[in-house]
């Protein structure tokens, strides 16, 4: 099987003052077609610049990674073609309309005037910007810009969709408003890689995730079954809460001879 | 190519709708006409300075508002902006040649310089200014001036493209008074103190201006045009390969 998102060994040191930051230190991941893929870490941890390397944005220091199939460093066109990214800033401007951002995107990826209007029409109604579609962007509110960023990544209709932390910021009826969304591309076939600081969502959405801590992928699996590991090994009825600080080492009460090392 | 021209007609639409970015571009090379007119006209007469060639001073002088006029380097400003935006990233993840995201800046650029050029000159008309070589000659001041623009504000994308910071592209700007300045700007080269004619002769610009000069007051000078051309493409030359340069590097 091909996967979505295939990484081995994948690296990133950035150039700093003094000498160098190591944000990402040799991750593994394989994502499945077709499924929401959870990408958990407390701040800090290297989600967002995993989610750029994956996304060709950032050059790969080490290691290797395919989207879709195809090799992020070698054709980063290609990759392109395939993903639609989110990232954690969203990346708007402001001085075009929603209907006229979306409209560009479209064009950008190949579409002809008219399909891409009526693209641009389709994803204004599945995120409810409809009326404020033809008003400058620079006068919606945070959740609205979520909303259109997350609308601007789907416009082409991709076969990999990024999201990094797509919620953070975002009120309840917004956060439903957005999951909804990823749960309908999904089941339109879109693979989803998201990151989220929202362990609930990571539960509600992901059929697999991974946490990454330090630049390390610390643990993987389904939520389902990162409880029961560690139901088994301190008892109780521990939440996907308990799974991430006992993975990351954020408690006191952590259990001796856990993950102190790691597979990476 | 094709996505060159619809990132052009996004900076466009984005010029349209922030004319009080263009108000000054226009506005402050108008003010240097006036004034510089204004406190040199009187030295040097008309009809008896022989390189004025029978025109007023502000003929000699409308070079210099065209190369100010195109010393703003906007494109950068609004470069820099998507990039602290985060929308150059969204463009960046998009299938778009690299190339595309800066070209469609410059020919943003060359677009509103053109327009802005004919405006002031044709208010430089208006100022009793003569195009002495004609229609063509003023056909190629507008396409001499509007390369000016593109290769300065390419220039600043540079700046733009490395710090990704507007405060930093704005300082950047300021390179133009050096520029400006150190030039024949108020009396021919030959009547330059030594120094500055030094300093003139070193700065590409001046060629520029000489050229610009040659096609306001004619005198059959056709080499200076020349050479200002080919100052400017030499220049475009260099600005666009490093553009592209950086732009396949940003990360
Ligand atoms: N451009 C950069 N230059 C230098 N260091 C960077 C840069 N970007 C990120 N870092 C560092 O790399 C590490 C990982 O950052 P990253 O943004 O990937 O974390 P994150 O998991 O997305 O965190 P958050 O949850 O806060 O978004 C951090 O230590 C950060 O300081
Ligand atoms: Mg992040």
């Amino acid at each position: 099987m091909t996967w979505a998102v295939e990484a081995t060994g994948l690296k990133k040191t950035y150039p700093s003052k003094d000498g160098e930051v190591e944000a990402v230190r040799g991750v593994d991941l394989q994502v499945r077609t077709g499924e929401v893929f959870g990408f958990l870490g407390p701040n800090g941890a290297g989600k967002s610049t995993t989610v750029r390397m994956l996304t060709t944005l950032l050059t790969i220091t080490a290691g290797t990674a395919t989207v879709a199939g195809v090799d992020v460093a070698r054709e980063p066109d290609a990759v392109r073609r395939k993903i639609g990214v989110a990232l954690q800033e969203a990346g708007l401007d402001d001085r075009q309309t929603g209907r006229e951002l979306l409209t560009l995107q479209a064009r950008l990826f190949g579409s002809s005037p008219s399909q891409a209007k009526e693209l641009a029409q389709k994803q204004l109604e599945l995120v409810d910007l409809l009326e404020a579609g033809d008003r400058v962007i620079k006068g919606y509110s945070g959740g609205m810009k979520r909303r259109l960023d997350l609308a601007t990544a789907l416009v082409h209709e991709p076969e990999v969709l990024f999201l990094d932390e797509p919620t953070t910021g975002l009120d309840p009826a917004s956060r439903l408003t957005v999951w909804d969304e990823v749960r309908r591309i999904n089941a339109r076939g879109t693979t989803v890689f998201l990151t989220t600081q929202y362990l609930e969502e990571a539960d509600q959405l992901c059929d697999r995730l991974a946490i990454i801590d330090g630049g390390r992928i610390v643990l993987e699996g389904t939520p389902a079954d990162l409880k029961a590991d560690l139901r088994s090994r301190r008892g109780g009825e521990p939440t996907l809460d308990d799974v991430f600080l006992d993975a990351t080492g954020r408690t006191r009460t952590r259990v001796a001879g856990q993950v102190e090392e790691v597979q990476a | 190519m094709k996505q060159t021209l619809i990132l052009t007609g996004r900076a466009l639409r984005e010029a349209r709708r922030t004319p009080e970015a263009l108000a000054p571009t226009l506005l402050i090379p108008l003010f240097f006409l006036v004034v510089n007119v204004g406190q040199a006209g009187k030295i040097f007469p008309g009809k008896s300075t022989p390189f004025l060639h029978g025109q007023g001073y502000a003929g000699f002088q409308l070079p210099s508002s065209l190369l100010v006029a195109g010393s703003f380097g906007s494109a950068a400003l609004f470069l820099v902006e998507d990039i602290e935006k985060g929308y150059f990233d969204r463009l960046r993840a998009a299938p778009v040649s690299r190339v595309a995201l800066v070209m469609s800046r410059l020919l943003a650029e060359s677009v509103k310089s053109l327009v802005l050029t004919a405006v002031m000159i044709a208010i430089s008309l208006l100022l009793g200014v003569r195009i002495a070589t004609g229609v063509g000659g003023f056909l190629l001041l507008l396409v001499l001036t509007s390369a000016w623009a593109v290769v300065f504000a390419g220039f600043m994308q540079l700046i733009a493209l490395k710090t990704r910071s507007s405060a930093a592209t704005q300082s950047g700007g300021l390179i133009f008074f050096p520029l400006l300045f150190l030039t024949p700007s108020f009396a021919p080269r030959a009547m330059l103190t030594h120094p500055m004619e030094v300093a003139a002769s070193c700065n590409p610009v001046t060629y520029i201006m000489e050229g610009m000069r040659a096609l306001v007051l004619g005198g059959g000078d056709w080499g200076r045009v020349g050479l200002a051309f080919a100052v400017v493409a030499a220049a475009g030359a260099v600005m666009l390969l490093l553009n592209v340069r950086l732009v396949k590097r940003f990360d």
